[in-house]
């Protein structure tokens, strides 16, 4: 079973990077911990999943690069060819020469359109690639114009074109004090309508991905690579194969079968590192937590504390709203690593925050003009505060 | 229950060992069948072939093919499905509903039971046709349903109290989600299926079909799957020459059922007039049972008026509606209507369509565009009657889903001061 990336923007397309060459080293990995075969079938089921052969060998990997910008795809494209292990595919980036200005507006109404096209046939030349589609993945931030607008854009005409797939968006969380201005409206108008149009929203808060680098890593000048390769660590750790409770034979068939249930989860980051599964998760009610095991004395791990009713909302028993995958296969040279992927009022908290913000500017009309310059008007920008109130209001309820 | 009509001359001509083959041959026609012996003392109402008979029961009414999980599925839950199979298809017998689950005694009214099946319907060959081994690979074309689904026991739900909302809407999302991986694997199989024949095109003995199938090419790749699918057809054979046995041999076994009905006591007349589960009458003494019926009559007697005046109260509003010139005419509208929409469906699906295709299933063959004989359903001629019919009952959801949001707009607006945000459409 084959996902499809879409890498979208500066952002998406240099995490895409990151993630590729993290699934590629772990999978060539030779501290695997486990026998021959087993390591072989990992090899085998991951290959599928991300990678399509190519005659001499070198693996290619199943992604469409999408900017507007010519300088990072081609950053994107020479690194990865560079390393020798493996490479994008020749024609399978789309980039013009003009940038989105941070406009979600233009990234949505002016370029989706006008580009829709080449972009759904360069997808669509990739789909048809797979002996068998599992879903898509698509990596993108929120606050900038390309990622974000054109993003929602192409989240939409998959929608519309693979109605049967499933969609995973992966989702970059602003910095709280970021540089964009207007960061806070292009948030708001891409969460309301891929709320519309995905089925799952994966998200990475830059802050605390920072904090992780900071505090657990120790690096003094934080770069976005480091960021970057930390993100694609904990991405990795959550695509690699896997076994579930029901199938103890084969690797799970499908890394994106995630039951992400009612609604777009808007997840929390993942823990990293030794078996550190935190409990203080009281006041933090779930509607479902996945926990991901690998590497050394998964079967005899104990995640009793996970099925702790009063983790869960009152609607759901915690048989329904928790899995666990395990592998003995160990994740990137860790010994033992653990991964939890939630879907909890988490979020709740940084969600009001932005739409706060976006609100404030929107009362006082700062900037609108330059949206509905592009065609997206005050009534979208309402639609969207609605949608997202109705979001927060549902996950306070829980 | 009647007798069934039997042609004694044939019953006559058969000989004196002729009973227990021709039971031995419908044992042998059935999945793990019991011996001619349990049979037998079922006749006399043993107890120790009460719970053989259940699960034979179980499995000729339940739809799941052969399997460990049937095996699992504790005595209680087989019987308890067994009579409410039996009561949905219109058993007549009563006793049968009252027969204690845990397999202790009844033999005979299963006895009965069965052989009211098999008078109903070809059960034998029905059930053959369940576990037939297909070689090619194999769809069906119909829609109808093979069988009436029993389905494994499902989870005791007690619909206790108001459900929570959200919950539903998880289990629908859990629903869309399963259906949308169904489809995925569907579109899945199909292109290896496609595969498949693509490569082995003349490798097939048979010019017609010209390709190999799954099943055939395991079978060159993998000889001792070969020699299994073998001893499958086989044992298949086997059951095909039972069949065939127990339907020259049936009215031997049928004027024996006659005697085993002759054996029970005659069943109270006018069944539909009785409740299926009898009230318990308490055991009291003569006076208190007095006292009991006297209630009993007062209550009725209440009870009547109550109904009177309930229907002259409803009466006296309904006046007008249901006679009258303006309600006729009102209800002639609707009829035409009616009509008119089944009319314009039933020609919306057959507009595309040549002759039905025959039901059951049909081999998928691969072949050079035009190369297909008269009797050949075409996939395109398929799809396209398919497409024409989604096209139809889309029409009518969106029709259906509309008038549902014009009355979600009626009722929202009749409640002043509440403002109305629909979720967002997806």
């Amino acid at each position: 079973m084959s996902i499809v990336t879409v890498q979208l923007g500066q952002c998406g397309n240099q995490i895409g990077f990151e993630v590729f060459d993290a699934l590629l080293s772990d999978s060539h990995s030779s501290q695997g911990l486990c026998c021959k075969r087993e390591n072989e079938a990992y090899q085998a089921s991951c290959k599928e999943r991300f990678f399509s052969e190519e005659e001499n060998g070198v693996p290619i990997a199943r992604a469409v690069l999408v900017d507007m910008e010519p300088k990072v795809i081609n950053q994107t494209l020479s690194k990865a060819a560079q390393s020798g292990r493996w490479k994008y595919g020749q024609h399978a980036c789309f980039c013009q020469k003009q940038g989105s200005g941070n406009n979600w507006a233009y990234g949505y109404s002016v370029h989706g359109p006008r580009h829709e096209e080449s972009i759904m046939n360069l997808i669509r030349k990739e789909v048809e690639k797979c002996d068998s589609l599992s879903g898509f993945f698509i990596i993108m931030s929120m606050a900038g114009g390309t990622g974000s607008g054109i993003g929602a854009f192409v989240t939409q005409n998959l929608q519309d074109q693979y109605s049967n797939s499933l969609k995973m968006n992966q989702i970059i969380w602003p910095y709280g004090t970021g540089e964009v201005i207007v960061q806070n409206y292009n948030s708001i108008l891409t969460l309301s309508h891929l709320y519309r149009s995905s089925d799952a929203l994966l998200v990475h808060e830059n802050d605390a991905v920072h904090k992780i680098c900071a505090k657990l890593m120790n690096i003094k000048q934080i770069s976005f690579s480091d960021i970057n390769q930390v993100l694609a660590h904990q991405l990795g750790s959550v695509f690699q194969p896997t076994y579930s409770a029901e199938s103890s034979f084969h690797y799970r068939r499908n890394p994106l079968g995630i039951d992400w249930h009612v609604r777009p989860p808007l997840s929390g980051p993942p823990s990293l590192g030794k078996m550190s599964l935190n409990k203080d998760l009281h006041f933090n009610t779930s509607i479902a937590n996945l926990v991901i095991l690998r590497g050394k004395d998964v079967q005899s791990a104990d995640v009793e504390g996970f099925k702790d009713p009063a983790l869960y909302t009152s609607w759901l028993e915690p048989v329904n709203a928790f899995n666990v995958w395990k592998t003995q296969r160990a994740f990137s040279k860790y010994e033992k690593s653990a991964v939890l992927v939630s879907n909890s009022q988490f979020l709740v908290k940084p969600l009001d925050m932005i739409v706060g913000k976006a609100w404030n500017m929107f009362a006082s009309k700062a900037y609108i003009h330059q949206y509905t310059k592009f065609g997206i008007e005050e009534e979208d920008f309402l639609d969207s505060f609605t949608s997202l109130e109705q979001v927060v209001a549902s996950y306070c309820n829980l | 229950m009647r007798r069934r009509r039997v042609n004694p001359a044939a019953g006559a001509r058969a000989g004196a060992g002729a009973l227990p083959e021709a039971i031995a041959a419908l044992s042998r026609s059935l999945p793990s069948g019991p011996s001619p012996e349990i049979f037998r003392r079922a006749k006399f109402d043993r107890p120790e072939a009460t719970s053989a008979l259940w699960q034979l029961l179980f499995r000729v009414l339940s739809p799941l093919p052969a399997g460990n999980a049937l095996a699992s599925i504790a005595l209680e839950v087989q019987a308890r499905l067994v009579k409410s199979a039996l009561c949905s298809q219109g058993y007549p017998r009563l006793a049968l509903a009252q027969l204690p689950e845990d397999g202790s005694q009844g033999s005979r009214e299963l006895l009965l039971a069965l052989s009211w099946l098999l008078a109903r319907g070809p059960v034998p060959e029905q059930m053959l046709a369940q576990t037939r081994v297909p070689l090619g690979d194999e769809m069906t074309v119909c829609q109808c349903e093979a069988l009436a689904s029993l389905g494994p026991p499902a989870p005791h739900m007690e619909a206790e109290g108001p459900v929570d909302v959200r919950h539903v809407q998880w289990l629908m999302g859990k629903l869309r989600f399963r259906w949308r991986q169904l489809v995925s694997s569907q579109q899945e199989q199909c292109a290896l299926l496609s595969k498949i024949h693509l490569y082995t095109r003349g490798c097939h003995s048979d010019q017609n079909l010209g390709h190999l199938s799954v099943t055939e090419a395991e079978m060159l790749r993998d000889p001792e799957g070969g020699q299994k699918l073998l001893r499958t057809l086989e044992h298949e054979s086997r059951r095909l020459e039972a069949v065939l046995a127990w339907r020259r041999s049936e009215p031997v076994f049928w004027q024996w059922m006659d005697t085993v009905l002759g054996t029970c006591a005659p069943e109270a007349p006018a069944a539909a007039s009785q409740p299926t589960f009898l009230p318990w009458v308490p055991e009291c003494g003569d006076g208190e049972l007095e006292l009991v019926v006297r209630e009993l009559q007062t209550l009725e007697e209440e009870l009547q008026e109550a109904v009177e005046r309930r229907r002259v109260a409803w009466e006296a509003k309904a006046r007008g509606c249901g006679r009258g010139p303006e309600w006729s005419a009102a209800r002639q509208a609707f009829r035409e209507t009616v009509e008119k929409e089944l009319g314009a469906l039933q020609q919306c699906w057959e507009q595309d369509s040549g002759p039905a295709p025959a039901h059951g299933p049909h081999r998928l063959v691969r072949r050079e565009d035009g190369a297909a004989g008269d009797q050949d359903l075409r996939a395109a001629e398929l799809i396209r009657t398919l497409r024409s019919q989604e096209a139809c009952l889309e029409a009518v959801l969106r029709q259906l889903q509309g008038q549902c949001r014009q009355e979600l707009a009626r009722l929202a607006g009749a409640l002043p001061g509440l403002i109305w945000i629909p979720p967002p459409g997806r």
